[in-house]
């Protein structure tokens, strides 16, 4: 068995590195380490060692026989996070040097004062003025002052500079000025890594594409630094075959591309979760609209699959909106609110009980953890409630204090003037609530009803309250997949290779430009092909490449992108079609629709998937015997019931076929299922839980 | 949860069931922010889909706001109230499928230049339950001149505001043909204004959509019941608030820049007397003691009189309180009829009456506050410039179409306050920080401009132990094409003031520059139009600081010094910091700081904001008069 093909993919997150191993007959192995942030390798290297162990190969072994291997890591966006990425100059038009201080403006509290303004990517020192201007129709305004450059390139230096953005104003429409700096930068600043803002993404609008830029700049020396470690340690193990990276246009690259362009590493890992939800919603049921739920301890991760698509957003920021900082790409649409296990409930001055934003993180934790933590949290709650088995938690590896919980509830319950079980059972319901506040966004914006989707939930969190969001959503279909704890490595085994090309021109629906489309087209095309090109052999299998255009009717400036149907626009009534799908979606998303109106185009992309060879998805399940003998009892509380004694199995007992009829509890090593009353779990012929809501 | 859905949540006798308090207000925070994000990224004009001037809220049927996410607060937190009150004096039997026009200034409005589109949320019990109100600042309304904000209007006539005191609009979700091409045949542009109003309208009916399925899910009833609960948390939060608040009264005076109008050639002053009663838990604000109306177009309305008050005491809670009829239970506004702040009298014009005036009450309430006690109040945030201005012409771009708009640059005036810094990006006090900045490439794709400079102004922050944000200069002109510019600023004569021996912000400051390179002042309120080759150059009102500077923690002036905000000069002078080569000389400024402490310095010697904004405009002038010529 072990001399076949395997296909390895690793997400290498702020605590766990997540290993996913799977072989020709699509047998999956996942294992787990903790991250060694100062030797990244390390931590890949002892979840490796843990698959190899459970296949009882040696490393050297399965990594021979390792085809494929996908990587992916969220260290991009922790440094970002965390304030750790190089120092970095941001080179700018004369005139406009505050463009990252100030951002677009706006704030989600009003009157909300006890934060300081947010803190600029670069700060004003490291930032420098460059005398030139491009004007809105790409002629040179005003010509580029290279002496002056020189000298701001030598202040740079001074200032200690790790690596420089260049961000000027109309660069998209004639990037000569940016170009001629980036040759002033490598002479003058030999080997300091750089980035061009009409290179890493050519849209219009300085702050978001100053933005992307200076993120992109200040990644290059860690990112530079880190993926060829992995790979040259990879190889040193016995790898031979090939090494792609995880992208967050929802798919995978050559690592080379991310060393380029580390900017489309931020978010990456997230963006493969709904690949993977996509992936078993297809085989369990059908086709159809998917939500996706990634629950870790301190995020609550939600994205989604519209007509079997990963759905895009321009508007990724990392921290909060406006607060934070905006990528500023065309990327796969994840939400991520802080909201997890460790969120602390409280009862604000007028009353009300309230639940986060405020975390107990890992130290000291949930009260539960018994590590000093004392404030009630979401954990805590459903410990008190009966949903979490306290000698399984972490598969057995940790063990909760009860008593602990029930104290930290105690207290909340009597601010509250109601009862311990009926507090927890608040603060659950309260804790959703942000969660379902987050998929109604989210759905809304894409004119997408809840009802008629299936909700796919992942992380370790997932099985705790997902039936209830669902049932407030009014879905009827839940999706546990075997791999809910590992999702976004499980979606690495089923990426393609996806990239994304943009070519802006402007032209609308009332002098459409055949020609000039044509040629643009053609020209997103010829950069496919040598993308294609440049691919390793053999790697790829079907090639597809398919376009979009951003278009918005005349004087609006937030695009719809709507896709063409084939591979361009050959005459008037292929023109016609596309008008009318722009009508279709501005009324599917904002209510209206204005035939007749002008319809604005601007930019062209094409995006390009080779399709890689995935493992099947295997009917492992139904080798197991059936466990039914296994289940013991359990007492938990449901507002509608009180107090019940309720069934407990163990997940990895269950045959596939099974049905379990709540209240009931599945425990697996990652997670904890809980069957409400009114629900039933059927375990899969793939050995995946899908949870019913009877009808009442 | 496993909880039956929120519908069936019983009551527990009188008291509203917690968590379905909490969940059905993060349910309709939600459909509000759904409104919003629909104008958002639907309008035309930049003024709503870059700058976000606009709101979208919920109000009772008993015309109380509920709920306004995000919102601009001068817009919501009184007007929704009224113009509903005034659409059910007018239309006593309101049905699902209309839509009402409404921007009366006598009838409830914050000025002519915001429509608002009313939609009545009708159940299928055929009752009237709940008003979505949707209200956007426009391009044009159709006034004598192409602005929406024009100070010096003498009256409603010659500012030519069409009035819509609550007009249907649209009956069984169709538009009325007749009222629509009467907009059409007044407003500049109409093909914009129209598809702006079609944005709106989508907004609204967003909100109707979502609202009845709530209502129809949970049932009226339990909705009407959840909002008395919700008015009560709120109003218990305020209280909360006020409790910890330092007791007393304080009078606070500021003025209005002069104005050419009867009685407001030297100005207009602004007089405010705040009362704060921890033990009643009640704040009151009386703007009685204000001028008549003014020949201009000044005035405020009942809603924007209402709403600077409260904005100013909002800004001064030591705690969040949520915005909605419950807390301002707590609030006593006390305003009187024909008063410049107060109830304006037909046909008394009120162009301009969400700022100007509106910026004035609400900062006097706020610094009157500050000077009860330390640590509680603000100090006054800067006021808008000519880089925030009406643009019109005609675009040789697009075949000399039309085009008008109220552009949106600069935009950094926070005020020092008892807990920070200035906020530094926004336009005036009565933005909460919430309105956003046009993208300098966005307007110039859409308008024929070029832009030129949009930075800030070193040592224009009004000094502080928390300094207010500095200004900001801004230089544009036309791009091929003459262009026509209407502005009408306050805070180029009367700065914003500082607060508990903090220092005021810098003046506003606006030059014309001709193609010959001469530059010209140009006074705080006109008109101008621009050849291509000329430039306008302003400089916007900085916020004033909170606190003597010399007060300020070090490291806060090294680095605002490192960032080019703060001169080494102005550093040492007035904030007693000795900065050398980026190095804090401890010792120095320890002297220094004991220095100031016995004497404060002159504040004209430390805000030459006029000599900063020529220096910023000379170093410019090669690289703009060297431009190319313009397309």
């Amino acid at each position: 068995m072990s001399a076949s093909n395997a296909r390895i993919t690793c997400d290498i997150g702020g605590t766990f590195t997540d290993v996913v191993v799977s072989d020709e007959r699509g047998r999956m192995t996942i294992a787990k380490a903790l991250t060694q942030p100062a030797n990244l390798f390390d931590g890949l290297r002892a979840a490796l060692e843990r698959a190899a162990a459970e296949l009882a190969e040696p490393l050297g072994g399965l990594l021979g026989r390792t085809s494929l291997f996908i990587f992916s890591t969220t260290q991009a966006t922790n440094a970002i996070l965390e304030g750790t990425t190089a120092r970095t100059a941001f080179l700018c038009t004369e005139g406009f040097p505050d463009i990252l201080v100030r951002r677009e403006g706006g704030s989600l509290r009003p009157y909300d004062y006890s934060r300081p303004f947010p803190e600029p990517y670069v700060p004003r020192r490291l930032t420098f003025e460059i005398a030139e201007r491009i004007d809105a129709d790409g002629n040179v305004a005003r010509a580029l002052d290279e002496a002056g450059a020189v000298a701001q390139l030598a202040r740079a230096r001074e200032l200690g500079a790790e690596a420089v953005s260049v961000c000027l104003l109309w660069a998209t429409a004639n990037p000569a000025h940016e170009l001629a700096l980036g040759a002033l930068i490598e002479r003058e600043l030999p080997g300091l890594p750089y980035s061009l803002s009409h290179q890493i993404n050519p849209i219009v609008r300085e702050y978001r594409r100053a933005s992307g830029t200076a993120i992109d700049a200040s990644l290059k020396p860690l990112m530079q630094r880190h993926l060829p470690e992995i790979a040259a340690g990879l190889i040193d193990e016995g790898f031979t075959g090939e090494l792609l990276a995880a992208s967050s246009a929802g798919g995978v690259v050559p690592m080379g591309e991310l060393i380029d362009s580390p900017l489309w590493s931020v978010r990456s890992g997230p963006s493969l979760a709904p690949v993977a939800a996509r992936t078993v919603a297809t085989v369990e049921t059908g086709s159809g609209d998917v939500i996706v739920c990634d629950t870790g301890g301190t995020s609550f991760d939600v994205s989604l699959v519209r007509e079997g698509d990963l759905v895009f957003t321009s508007e990724t920021w990392l921290g909060e909106p406006f607060a934070g900082h905006l990528t500023g790409l065309s990327s796969v649409d994840v939400r991520s609110i802080g909201a997890g296990g460790g969120s602390i409930a409280w009862v604000d001055p007028g009353g009300l009980l309230r639940v986060g934003p405020e975390s107990a993180r890992a130290d000291p934790g949930p009260a539960c953890y018994g590590l000093g933590g004392t404030r009630p949290t979401v954990t805590d709650a459903a410990l008190v409630l009966g949903y979490i088995d306290p000698d399984r938690f972490l598969g057995g590896k940790m063990a909760l204090d009860v008593g602990a919980a029930e104290t930290a509830l105690a207290g909340l319950a009597e601010a509250l003037g109601i009862g311990s079980r009926e507090a927890a059972h608040a603060v659950l319901a309260i804790a959703n609530e942000r969660m379902i506040a987050a998929i109604h966004e989210l759905t809304v914006n894409e004119g997408v009803d809840p009802r008629d989707s299936t909700l796919v939930a992942g992380g370790g969190a997932a099985g705790l309250t997902i039936a209830a969001i669902a049932r407030e959503l009014g879905c009827r279909e839940v999706l546990i997949p075997r791999a809910a704890g590992v999702l976004s490595a499980f979606g690495g085994q089923h990426s393609d290779i996806v990239r994304e090309m943009t070519a802006p021109h402007v032209t609308n629906s009332k002098g459409f430009d055949f020609a000039g489309v044509r040629e643009t087209l053609a020209g997103l095309r010829e950069r496919m092909h040598a993308f294609e090109a440049e691919l390793p052999q053999g790697l790829g299998g079907e090639v597809r490449r398919r376009y979009f255009v951003e278009a918005r009717y005349a004087y609006q400036v937030w695009d719809l992108s709507i896709p063409l149907e084939g591979d361009g626009v050959e005459d008037e009534a292929a023109l016609q079609r596309l008008i009318e799908s722009f009508h279709d979606a501005h009324e599917r998303i904002f209510a209206v629709r204005e035939p007749g109106q002008k319809i604005e185009l601007s930019q062209w992309k094409g995006r390009v998937s080779v399709e890689t060879v995935k493992p099947p998805l295997a009917a492992e399940r139904g080798e197991l015997a059936d466990g039914a003998g296994g289940t013991h009892g359990r007492v938990a509380f449901f507002p509608e019931l009180g107090e019940v004694e309720i069934a407990v199995h163990l997940g990895g007992e269950l045959a596939a076929g099974r049905s379990i009829a709540g209240p009931a509890l599945l425990i697996e090593p990652e997670t904890t299922i809980v069957v409400y009353p009114g629900w039933s779990a059927h375990v899969s012929e793939l050995g995946n839980y899908r949870l019913e809501l009877e009808d009442a | 949860m496993s909880t039956p859905p929120i519908a069936e949540q019983p009551t527990r006798g009188e008291r509203f069931d917690p968590v379905a308090l909490a969940v059905i207000t993060s349910r309709i925070q939600g459909i509000v922010r759904r409104m919003s994000n629909t104008l958002f990224r639907t309008a035309r004009s930049s003024v709503l889909n870059t700058a976000r001037d606009f709101s979208c809220c919920v109000v009772t049927r008993d015309h109380e706001l509920l709920a306004a996410a995000e919102s601009l607060p001068i817009h919501v937190m009184s007007g929704p109230d009224l113009v509903s009150a005034s659409l059910a004096r007018l239309h006593p039997k309101l049905r699902a499928g209309d839509a009402y026009l409404h921007n009366s200034p006598y009838h409830g409005n914050s000025h002519a230049g915001d429509h608002c589109i009313l939609v009545p949320i009708v159940g299928a019990d055929g009752e009237h339950h709940f008003t979505a109100v949707v209200k956007a600042h426009m391009a044009d309304i159709g006034n004598s001149q192409p602005t929406t904000l024009w100070a010096s209007a003498r009256d409603v006539y010659h500012e030519g505001a069409v009035i819509f005191p609550g007009v249907k609009v649209q009956q069984d979700y169709e538009d009325i043909p007749d009222i629509i091409e009467m907009c059409r045949t007044r407003i500049r542009v109409p093909e914009v204004w129209y598809a702006d109003y079609i944005g709106m309208v989508g907004a609204a009916r967003i909100g109707e959509r979502e609202l009845h399925g709530l209502g129809e899910e949970l049932g009226w009833e339990t909705l009407h019941e959840y909002t008395a609960a919700w008015f009560d948390y709120s109003e218990e939060m305020m209280a909360g608030a006020i409790r910890r608040m330092p007791a007393g009264r304080s009078v606070a005076h500021n003025k209005h820049d002069p104005l050419p109008a009867a009685g407001a050639e030297d100005g207009v002053p602004v007089k405010v007397i705040v009362t704060v009663d921890p033990g009643g838990a009640r704040v009151a604000v009386d703007l009685r003691e204000n001028p008549d109306c003014l020949p201009c177009g000044i005035n405020l309305t009942e809603a924007t009189s209402r709403t600077a008050a409260m904005i100013g005491v909002f800004n001064s809670l030591p705690i969040a309180v949520p915005q909605n009829a419950g807390s301002f239970r707590r609030l006593d506004i006390e305003i009187r009829e024909n008063c410049v702040a107060g109830i304006p009298v037909h046909p008394a014009s009120c162009s301009t009456a969400t700022t100007g005036i509106a910026d004035r009450v609400a900062n006097a309430t706020q610094r009157a506050i500050a000077e009860l006690a330390d640590g509680f109040g603000m100090a006054e945030t800067g006021t808008l410039t000519a880089s925030v201005a009406d643009i019109s012409g005609k675009d040789p771009r697009h075949g000399d179409a039309p085009f008008v708009n109220l552009m949106i640059l600069g935009l950094t005036c926070g005020a020092g306050h008892s807990r920070g810094d200035g906020w530094l990006v926004s336009g005036e006090v009565g933005d909460g920080g919430l309105m956003m900045r046009d993208s300098t490439e966005v307007d110039e794709l859409l308008y024929p401009i070029i832009v030129w400079a949009d930075r800030i102004v070193a040592d224009s922050g009004g000094p502080g132990r928390f300094r207010g944000a500095p200004a900001c200069y801004v230089e544009y002109g036309p791009a091929g094409a003459e262009i026509e510019a209407m502005w009408s600023t306050d805070g180029y004569v009367h700065a914003a003031l500082g607060a508990r021996g903090g220092y005021p912000g810098a003046p506003a400051r606006q030059f014309l520059r001709r193609a010959d390179g001469n530059v010209e002042p140009l006074p705080g309120w006109g008109e101008q139009t621009l050849a291509p080759g000329e430039t306008v150059l302003a400089t916007s009102a900085a916020g004033a600081g909170y606190g003597p500077p010399w007060e300020r923690e070090l490291q806060r002036v090294v680095r605002d010094v490192a960032d080019g905000w703060v001169s080494p000069e102005q550093a040492e002078q007035v904030y007693g910091v000795v900065v050398r080569d980026g190095e804090l000389d401890a010792k120095a400024s320890e002297r220094r700081r004991a220095e100031l402490a016995g004497t404060s310095v002159p504040v004209p010697e430390l805000l030459d904001v006029e000599q900063r904004s020529r220096e910023i405009a000379d170093r410019l002038a090669p690289y703009v008069l060297a431009a190319e010529p313009a397309r």
